[in-house]
């Protein structure tokens, strides 16, 4: 199985910025996966499993936040976790329209 | 050192150790644990996480169905956190490698984390340190169990500090041991305020958010005379606040020989000092300074942080303890001065929208009379033990004045009808705390036996002004010239009418405006019992004709500043320091 790397930069479009419940969206994605993910925002790292790490690390509106993903499934991995960057969850795509 | 700036509501300054309550108002307990029980002290931790998660889990469960998975989700993202390894791994550091207490160790690392959003900028993100704090909260229950102490059970000195005190949390508090508090909120008439000042011990308010900066154990100094909070003061800082102190003892102690010694001035006018008190045990501070009697007893205490409306006897003990250790000195009890929020089992008022305008008080024991009737009763029944006086607070119109007497009236006839004895001639009187009451207390005089001016809400009222708000507290001023004149219209009027008439705010046991008001007429000074002292100690140095002269002088300026600073020159020629 490949050991695949993806590195890829999301910009915080969700106006309250990673909050709790985005938080835990993101742990849960990776949770599920194969692959090891970590989110760097400048000096700053919080192992993506861990919500309490993601919420400190405090990525607020409009900064950039890498996601380092590494596995067998990691470019999966980062397409499913890039939308929740900008608020989108899965459970309310049809009451926000 | 970290020095914080906070509302000056209690006077004196203290240095001890800090007691830091959490956020539900209970102790931390800074305890480190010994070196063999470190395995159990972590096993009591996990423990708690485990407890702490099936609790978590089944709220997200209850509120998923109540309200939506959305909602559930915060919990189940407060799970998650519970559970971070780093966040487990700090606690359980500080437990092993440095022996902290579990609970001193969660509270340490937790607030740690919360102060990561506190000092954001952008408020929503702030608020974020709720949910650190709703988890730091739930492990301590877990962690403490039954433990769980307030400030009721304490062994040493300990300063308070805390991010609001409940009445019920500083009604429990042990008073051996408690010398002085510090709050994040709360304003001059909060209740830590005027527990404080019922205690005699330093207190500030309103400091804004420093808790997270402290643990507790730490050495604080309370400046009660300047409202300053200092956290690990440098050795300069202490040195000086003990001399200060050491001075204080001094004045303190060569006033002490004034305590026999009548309120007179220089031309044999006789000044009455009475004590304003909360608690029943205050007596004792208005024996101990030679007080003329008790001039406003505030009944609230009873009230506050009670889960049930206090019985009437529950009632008649605290009024006969007060009225019997004054013996025939006058003790005046004022009917309770509370809005329904404060009141047990009180529906809370529809339009509470402005509540210092709102249903409070008078109007409020107006609207609930088998609660008014009952504190009545209980005084009328302490009206034989002694020289019991009866006040009515925040009465704005003469038919708001009537109506209490006639409630009056009709409990004295149905303890005649019972048989009970009670004093038929008790002094009846009001409060002149409304502009209202002082502009028409040329007709209240005619319906009361006596007046006594409240100088905290006439300000309030006057001015319009909330001095707890910080960007218009400035214009809080005793000296106002309107406010000048109000009490000038209450003090004529009385006279006139030979009604007794005293004023119990804040303003008459602030040794600054005591020339000012004896010249304006006043002869009856009812003070915090710790100002007594100071309050005769000038009493006995001026006369009343120098007195008049000030009087005349200030009514002349058109501004509070004017006076205040007049003031401090006049007081200078009699005393050497006064504090305002």
């Amino acid at each position: 199985m490949s050991e695949t790397v993806v590195r890829r930069t999301v910009v915080v479009t969700d106006p309250m910025g990673v909050h709790a419940r985005t938080a835990l969206a993101i742990s849960k994605i990776v949770g599920q996966g194969k692959s090891q993910v970590t989110l760097i925002k400048k000096d700053r790292q919080a192992k993506a499993t861990e919500v309490l790490q993601i919420m400190t690390m405090v990525a607020e509106l409009g900064e950039r936040v890498e996601i380092e993903a590494i596995g067998p499934d990691a470019a999966a991995v980062a397409d499913a976790l890039e939308p929740l960057f900008a608020g989108m969850f899965n459970d309310e795509t049809q009451e926000s329209a | 050192m970290q020095k914080l700036q906070g509302i000056a509501v209690s006077p004196g300054a203290v240095i001890g150790e800090a007691l830091v309550m959490d956020t539900e108002g209970f102790r931390i307990p800074r305890r480190f644990v010994a070196r063999d029980a470190v395995v159990d002290e972590l096993e009591r931790f996990n423990k708690a996480v485990t407890a702490a998660a099936v609790e978590i889990a089944h709220h997200r469960e209850t509120v998923s169905a109540e309200l939506g998975e959305k909602y559930g989700a915060i919990f189940e993202a407060h799970l998650q956190m519970l559970q971070d390894s780093r966040l487990r791994g700090e606690v359980e550091e500080l437990i092993r490698q440095r022996h902290y207490s579990p609970e001193y160790a969660v509270s340490h690392v937790l607030r740690r984390y919360a102060q990561v959003f506190q000092r954001l900028e952008s408020s929503h993100l702030a608020e974020r340190a709720n949910d650190i704090f709703d988890i730091e909260k739930r492990l301590l229950r877990h962690l403490l169990g039954r433990r769980r102490e307030g400030i009721s059970r304490l062994t040493s000195p300990v300063l308070v500090l805390a991010h609001n005190l409940t009445p019920s949390e500083t009604s429990n508090l042990d008073r051996r041991f408690v010398r002085g508090f510090v709050t994040e909120i709360g304003g001059p008439g909060s209740h830590t305020a005027i527990v404080a000042e019922a205690l005699e011990i330093p207190a500030v308010v309103g400091t804004g958010p420093f808790l997270t900066d402290v643990s507790g154990g730490e050495t604080v100094i309370i400046d009660g005379d300047q409202g300053l909070v200092i956290l690990s003061p440098d050795e300069e800082t202490l040195a000086q606040y003990r001399r200060e102190a050491e001075e204080k003892r001094i004045q303190a102690t060569r006033l002490e020989p004034l305590r026999d010694l009548p309120a007179e001035t220089r031309d044999n006018v006789r000044i009455e000092l009475l004590g304003n008190i909360e608690f029943p045990y205050e007596v004792d501070h208005c024996v101990d300074r030679g007080a003329d009697g008790v001039g406003l007893y505030r009944t609230e205490f009873l009230y506050l942080g009670a889960e049930t409306e206090p019985t009437e006897e529950i009632h008649y003990q605290a009024y006969s303890r007060v009225v019997q250790a004054m013996g025939k000195r006058p003790v005046v009890i004022r009917t309770f001065d509370l809005g329904a929020d404060k009141m047990p089992n009180m529906p809370h008022p529809e339009d509470n929208r402005n509540p210092c305008l709102g249903l409070r008080s008078i109007r409020l024991a107006l609207r609930n009379l088998p609660v008014f009737r009952t504190q009545l009763r209980a005084v009328l029944r302490a009206s034989v033990l002694g020289n019991v006086h009866i006040m009515f607070p925040l009465v704005s119109t003469l038919l708001e004045l009537r109506q209490a007497k006639m409630v009056l009236a009709d409990v004295m006839e149905d303890l005649q009808e019972h048989n009970l004895p009670f004093n038929r001639d008790l002094p009846v009187g009001m409060m002149v705390e409304t502009p209202a009451a002082a502009m028409m207390a040329d007709r209240f005089v005619e319906e009361v036996d006596f007046l006594s001016i409240g100088t905290n809400d006439l300000i309030q009222y006057t001015l319009a002004v909330d001095r707890a708000n910080k960007d218009v507290g400035g214009l809080y001023n005793p000296v106002d010239p309107a406010v000048l004149r109000l009490i000038a219209m209450a003090i004529e009027a009385a006279d006139r009418k030979q009604v007794p008439i005293s004023m119990c705010g804040q303003m008459s046991g602030s040794p600054l405006y005591t020339i000012l008001l004896l010249g304006m007429g006043l002869r009856r000074f009812s003070v915090t019992p710790s100002a007594i002292p100071e309050v005769k100690n000038l009493c006995r140095r001026v006369t009343i004709p120098e007195c008049q002269i000030v009087a005349e002088r200030v009514m002349t300026m058109e501004n509070a500043r004017d006076v205040k600073n007049y003031l401090k020159e006049e007081v200078k020629k009699y005393v050497e320091e006064v504090a305002e």
